[in-house]
């Protein structure tokens, strides 16, 4: 979330989520919002049940756009595009809020002259949606009060992603939609901790609560506190420690995922993890990464143990111990003290909520937030949980960011060029290959597969295919197909959707019979090293006829009877 | 008494009311107890199940105080020997073709009719009707069970699932005593627009509608259950869900055998969950949990060890790579699906203990 951090100053959702109920124009851009933050969308639902206006733009026709006055179906990858030219009409319209660019922001100009060649018509050739519905929903978005910004994966993850983030700030900034309540810009966060995790200081680039960890003050700081020296240069992101796996890393100590089934280009990554040296895992389950390891901590989940997550919105939330762990099965934060301290380290936490405090000892966004004090609000109604920042112990949290002023001091405007996904259609590979996950299952699916009732509802690989593309290579729905990019193969069944575009195939990435990120092209964004997951080129081939008597709905589930 | 403009008297105290309030929201507000079955704040109000009524002077009838609007110098009475009277009446009929024991329906959520029919001390004797409400038991969907015998036309769910989830899968059917809650052609939920989101039991009052594998298992009823507050683990929404707790099952380790959601109003997820967040727990007591420490032999296989060498073996192959190529030949992968204090921790780790900044979470986004 580097992105917002170089714009505003903090990488979080400026508003809350209580606060979607009352926008009045929702912009949902590459978010399934209803399959992956089912509870936001039932928010936007009772916007839109009170009269808001909802703008979904997606490659995809996905259930939100149901509700939507307007569906932007653009091409994948061409955000930058979209968002440029509702930028241009935005200052050709004089639409932009001139008191907070000149009060709250810098480097206006840089992007209303790379704007200026963003045409809605030129637009339209490239992104495919029409020139009048981007005015359309330019004009609606800076004229409406109560406007707010929803994104999620879709955007983030392109070798453009944070070009995405920065394209979407920059309408935010000009419309001055910003520290106010329901109107703001708001990622999304996919998983349960992403936002806690960096927060946290799982970075190569930041101590915890975003702390450079190549600024001399920064580090001079943790240096006390820790007593030990510490090193002044930026580590590799996760995407370059893949990529390096064998030459440059020789050894992983990797806690609670499965990186051969998350990772994009995983043939790569599997050749890769039979040249290192040593690798330790830490797990609930054995999963696929577990056959190269040579040692393994059984893990503890969530409900067997104390401590916080933090949300999208920045909410700090108790996860409390309901019933022990198997076997001997330990806590993730009982097992690092233990490793810590046979590595010779002197670590002395009886439990989770001193750990808690050793962080944010030198956190100060975080410092009046204790184990204790979200332990007083959990029966207050609606306020269960402290949203960061928190500074004081009377300090209330807070619950949409930048009301006194930017954080960052002055928004930035960071002008973007379009440029495109790396790898597009030719003629080996004809289609457009996104990937993405779905309601009934969740990232690796280690959990959800486990779930009888999840794999009744939807059991077996797929993609989504458009009739037309299906029948240029004889493919009917329900067929067994080969889907192949230049990394690999997996063989799949094909439905018939609607729900993509002409030239676009879509799956989803949780089975590990058919993994997609065989697929996936592992080039990182050039911030955040976050991989292209949405955009790169395939072919699909036809292997065996589907069974007759086998109904499929595209998309959603298929039904067996 | 002058009152001003945004004033009314409830069981005679003055009290403000705010635009557009309902009589039922005002006085939860004002900590005034209201019965109610068909009401659920997330819902528009219907005045269906007519348990919420009061007196307001003025008017003949009694009122519903959860569709009645307040308005300016009303005079409600919540509580009196009338209201008692036609509570009691109601709670009767309905009564007449519900279970009475609460040991033989209870088995899922508690049964707040039972509970207040016990309140009311409402005749139990006039006379007993079977139920002819329609099921749907041959329903192959995993997790939603309808059990007609318990439902009391009160459309909650069928409410819900229109209003909130939005997907419209369920509706009331037929009329008079044979109501019910049908799908169209009473198909398997798994065939309709259902997204299992399970909102349909958490409002329904009675149980009716209720979770199939606590029940398929043979589990404790929720009432002999431990509730645990905590944070879903799955995707970044961050619902508060609570933990259904048998402390005495799984050789006294505890199971966690259903999970329900915190009282709409309380918690950032409102009262709703999902599928995932609501039925997908199974895999907390899956047989594949790991138990024991694995180290792998010569021969390239996992066997089980203690933890004292797995430690042992864990840190002295990371030294010993540190040592050969240098701090940054570690790499430390760190995960959301981790609490915030173990994301610490790993990071501690590798910067202060083995000094590489090579620390990440996976998925950053
Ligand atoms: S199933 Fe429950 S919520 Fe639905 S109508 Fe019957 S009693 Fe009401
Ligand atoms: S219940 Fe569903 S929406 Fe809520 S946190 Fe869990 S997965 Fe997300
Ligand atoms: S709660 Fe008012 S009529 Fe049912």
């Amino acid at each position: 979330m580097a992105g917002l951090v170089n714009t505003f100053g903090a990488g979080a959702m400026t508003n809350s989520i209580g606060e979607i109920r009352d926008a009045d124009f929702l912009l949902v851009i590459g978010s399934n919002t209803s399959e992956a933050h089912p509870i936001i969308a039932m928010e936007m639902k009772r916007a839109v049940r009170r009269g808001a206006t909802l703008v979904v733009a997606d490659p995809r026709a996905i259930w939100m756009t149901s509700i939507a006055e307007k569906h932007l179906q653009l091409k994948p990858g061409t955000d930058v595009w979209l968002l440029n030219a509702m930028a241009h009409v935005i200052i050709e319209e004089d639409l932009i809020d001139h008191k907070f660019i000149a009060g709250q922001t810098e480097n206006f100009d840089a992007v209303k002259q790379t704007v200026a060649d963003y045409t809605p018509e030129q637009a339209e050739q490239i992104t495919g949606v029409p020139a009048d519905v981007i005015r359309w929903t330019a004009r609606r978005y800076a004229s409406t009060a109560k406007a707010g910004i929803y994104y999620v994966l879709g955007i983030t993850e392109h070798s453009h992603g944070t070009d995405n983030v920065y394209a979407l700030s920059n309408l935010v900034l000009m419309t001055g939609h910003l520290g106010k309540p329901s109107s703001g810009l708001n990622p999304l966060r996919g998983q349960n901790n992403v936002q806690g995790a960096n927060d946290a200081g799982a970075s190569p680039v930041f101590y915890p609560g975003y702390q450079r960890v190549d600024d001399p003050a920064a580090r001079a700081k943790y240096e006390k506190s820790w007593g030990v020296s510490l090193s002044p240069t930026p580590g590799l992101n996760l995407n370059q420690m893949m990529k390096t796996t064998g030459n440059k890393i020789k050894a992983f100590y990797v806690m609670g995922e499965d990186i051969l089934l998350s990772e994009p280009n995983v043939l790569h990554l599997e050749r890769a993890l039979n040249n290192i040296e040593f690798l330790v895992i830490q797990e609930p389950f054995l999963n696929e990464t577990s056959r190269f390891a040579d040692v393994i901590f059984p893990a503890a989940i969530y409900a067997e143990k104390d401590g916080v997550f933090i949300n999208s919105e920045r909410r700090v939330q108790r996860v409390r111990k309901a019933v022990q762990p198997p076997g001997e099965a330990l806590a993730d934060w009982e097992i690092l003290v233990q490793f810590a301290n046979r590595c010779g380290a002197d670590w002395n936490f009886p439990g989770p909520a001193e750990i808690y405090n050793e962080m944010v000892k030198d956190v100060p966004r975080f410092a009046g937030i204790s184990h204790e004090r979200i332990e007083q609000t959990q029966h207050v109604p609606g306020l269960s949980g402290i949203q960061w920042p928190c500074p004081g112990a009377n300090h209330p949290g807070t619950k949409y960011l930048h009301a006194d002023g930017v954080l960052r001091g002055k928004g930035l405007f960071q002008a973007v060029q379009y440029r495109p996904s790396m790898e597009l259609p030719d003629t080996d590979y004809g289609l457009i290959l996104s990937t993405g996950r779905t309601l009934y299952h969740y990232n690796s699916a280690t959990q959800t597969r486990r779930e009888q009732g999840l794999s009744t509802k939807q059991s077996e690989a797929y993609i989504e295919i458009h009739p037309r593309d299906a029948q240029k290579r004889s493919i009917a729905h329900g067929d067994r197909v080969q889907v192949k990019t230049r990394r690999g193969s997996v063989h799949v069944r094909a439905f018939y959707s609607r729900q993509v575009r002409s030239g676009c195939i879509w799956m989803p990435f949780h089975f590990k019979e058919a993994r997609a990120n065989i697929l996936t092209n592992d080039v990182g964004d050039s911030i955040t090293g976050t991989a292209e997951y949405k955009v790169c080129a395939a072919e699909v081939t036809k292997l065996e006829t589907g069974k007759k008597d086998t109904l499929l709905f595209p998309g959603a589930y298929f039904v067996e009877r | 008494m002058k009152l001003a403009r945004n004033q009314l008297t409830l069981n005679g105290k003055t009290v403000s009311f705010t635009d557009g309030e309902t009589i039922l929201t005002l006085a939860n507000r004002m900590g005034v107890h209201i019965p109610t079955l068909c009401h659920d704040p997330r819902l528009d109000p219907v005045g269906a199940c007519r348990m919420c009524l009061v007196e307001v002077t003025g008017f003949n009838r009694l009122v519903p105080a959860c569709t009645q609007k307040a308005t300016p110098g009303m005079e409600v009475i919540t509580e009196n020997a009338r209201i008692t009277r036609h509570r009691q009446t109601l709670l009767a009929l309905y009564m007449t073709d519900h279970p009475q024991d609460r040991n033989a329906v209870e088995k899922g959520a508690p049964n707040q009719l039972l509970d207040l029919a016990e309140q009311y001390q409402a005749p139990l004797n006039w006379g007993r009707m079977l139920p002819i409400r329609s099921a749907r038991d041959d329903d192959r969907n995993p997790y939603i069970l309808f059990n007609a015998d318990l439902c009391i036309s009160c459309a909650r769910c069928v409410r819900y699932c229109a209003e909130v989830e939005r997907v419209s899968a369920i509706t009331l059917a037929n009329r008079g005593a044979s109501t019910t809650v049908a799908t169209a052609d009473n198909a398997s939920l798994l065939d309709t627009s259902c997204e299992m989101c399970g909102g349909c039991i958490d409002v329904c009052p009675t149980g009716a509608m209720t979770e199939k594998m606590p029940l398929t298992r043979n589990h404790k009823p929720e009432r002999e259950l431990r509730k645990v507050r905590t944070t879903c683990n799955y995707c970044g929404v961050g619902c508060q869900i609570d933990l259904n707790v048998d402390d005495i099952a799984n050789d006294g380790r505890g199971m966690v055998v259903k999970i329900t959601s915190p009282p709409p109003g309380t918690t950032v997820n409102d009262g709703n969950l999902c599928v995932k967040g609501r039925f997908a727990y199974d895999f907390i007591h899956h047989p594949d949990r790991l138990t024991q420490p694995l180290v792998c032999n010569e021969n390239g296989e996992l066997q089980p060890t203690t933890w004292d060498d797995a430690l042992e073996k864990a840190v002295n192959g990371l030294q010993a790579v540190a040592k050969r190529y240098g701090a940054d030949a570690l790499g430390f992968v760190s995960s959301s699906r981790c609490t915030v204090e173990e994301n610490y921790l790993m990071q501690k780790l590798a910067r202060a203990v083995f000094h590489t900044n090579n620390v990440h979470q996976c998925a950053a986004t």
